[in-house]
């Protein structure tokens, strides 16, 4: 569209326009890098709580750590949209279809992908789920580019495929051969879980064009959080671990911190969506698995690997690419519209 | 007598209900609204009109600078913007063209 105004109003504007690019952008990667913080915390809270058998480390044990973190960090992000005066935006965007749809998204995200996550592993193994649920960000774009009709340059495509080569290249397990007898369900769980986490950035994005990213996602982890407290940790005894965990208050306080860094991640993705687009805001949330590495080697003495090396090293240069234009970067000049 | 919506999807509609606007009018369309809450400031009006920009919903079409020396950017709703609030709107909203009774 053409645009009228004098020069100099012309000029401002092309600056606002390359600040909020670059807003976008810095947002984007903040949400990996403080994703990649809830990683490394929530790790450290599992290994606080007391051990309670084999089947509950399976099933229990990680669905209990979800609803514990989504629930957390809703209430985190009640207090930080308390104190900006935007409660009453809650109830306001719940009466409307667009902040209904965040709840679907937020059932897709949360629970769906979550449980398709932890099935998947368990049925098919973690080689072959991990490396089907890492293309979440590939799915993401795909169904924005059909649904939301945004246009994704190939400059972003490439970027945000090196990015996925690094994260699997960061969690590669040896195939231990599929020859579980529930092994196809288990991959089609893990689909399920790529499925859920893309489909939930659409709708959210949609969402987002007329309800505030900061209200959408205060919605999304209370609504994932609860739904998984009632609908689904009955059925796999994460209740108990619920008990557990509340009674130490050395363990809930690390999940409190653990869910500090996951609110003001999801805080930052969506916002980085609705600025800057589904796949450019997953690509750079998928940064993630990089922080997370970094944040082991600095501070846990985790050994760093070749693998871990080479991945992150795949990662960095994939967010690289999804967010700058080399020309535009090396010309020094104009702003990045990609 | 509606309820009021949450306020970026109010800006969309009031946009639609005008040919052009930018955040300072709107604020005064808006006041009697969303005034006295912490969140109706300049920053955050500008904040959603820039998103939904960047959400393909409306669309900057003039700019210019005021007495103050500000940039002021006009914005008009578009054809996905019009489709969205076709589809979307409550129906108690839909055939409001100005400040609606509050309760």
């Amino acid at each position: 569209m053409k645009i009228a105004g004098n020069q100099t109003a012309l000029m401002m504007k092309g600056k606002l326009d390359a600040q909020f690019d670059r807003k976008g952008v810095f947002i984007g990667l903040f949400s990996g890098c403080t994703w990649g913080i809830n990683n490394v915390v929530l790790g450290l809270a599992l290994t606080l709580v007391p051990s309670l058998g084999d089947d509950a480390a399976l099933y229990a044990l990680p669905l209990a750590a979800a609803c514990m973190n989504d629930t957390l960090a809703g209430l985190w992000l009640l207090i930080y949209n308390g104190w900006g005066g935007r409660l009453q935006e809650i109830v306001r965007s719940l009466k409307t279809f667009p902040g209904l749809m965040v709840c679907v998204a937020a059932l897709l995200g949360g629970p769906v992908a979550n449980c398709g996550y932890l099935l998947g592993i368990s049925m098919a193994g973690p080689a072959y789920a991990l490396t089907i649920t890492a293309l979440y960000p590939v799915v993401g774009s795909i169904l924005s580019r059909i649904f939301l009709k945004q246009h994704i340059l190939p400059r972003v495509w490439a970027g945000m495929l090196l990015s996925v080569i690094g994260a699997l290249v960061i969690s590669y397990v040896p195939p231990e051969g599929g020859n579980s007898e529930n092994f196809y369900l288990g991959l089609i769980f893990a689909s399920l879980a790529a499925i859920g986490w893309g489909a939930e950035a659409v709708l959210a994005v949609f969402g987002m064009s007329m309800i505030d990213p900061k209200i959408a996602i205060n919605i999304r982890e209370l609504t994932s959080g609860l739904c998984i407290a009632i609908f689904i940790l009955p059925f796999v005894g994460g209740w108990a671990v619920v008990s557990q965990v509340v009674a130490l208050p050395g363990a809930i306080g690390t999940f409190a911190i653990a869910a500090l860094a996951a609110g003001v991640s999801y805080l930052a993705w969506y916002t980085a969506n609705s600025k800057c687009g589904v796949a450019k805001g997953m690509a750079l949330n998928g940064t993630y698995v990089m922080w997370g590495v970094v944040l082991s080697v600095v501070f846990f003495s985790q050994e760093l690997t070749q693998n871990l090396a080479i991945g992150s090293v795949l990662v960095l240069i994939g967010a690289t690419l999804v967010a700058i234009n080399p020309k535009e970067f090396f010309n020094k000049g104009g702003h990045n519209h990609g | 007598m509606v309820e009021l919506l949450p306020l970026r999807f109010r800006m969309l509609h009031y946009i639609s209900t005008v040919g052009k606007t930018c955040a300072e009018e709107m604020m005064k369309a808006l006041k009697p609204e969303y005034g006295t809450e912490k969140q109706f400031t300049k920053e955050v009006f500008i904040e959603h009109l820039l998103d939904m920009k960047a959400n393909f919903v409306i669309d900057d079409n003039d700019v210019l600078i005021d007495d103050k020396g500000e940039l002021v950017i006009y914005y008009s709703i578009n054809d996905e913007g019009k489709r969205l609030l076709k589809k979307y709107l409550p129906e108690q909203w839909q055939k409001i063209k100005a400040s609606p009774v509050i309760f």
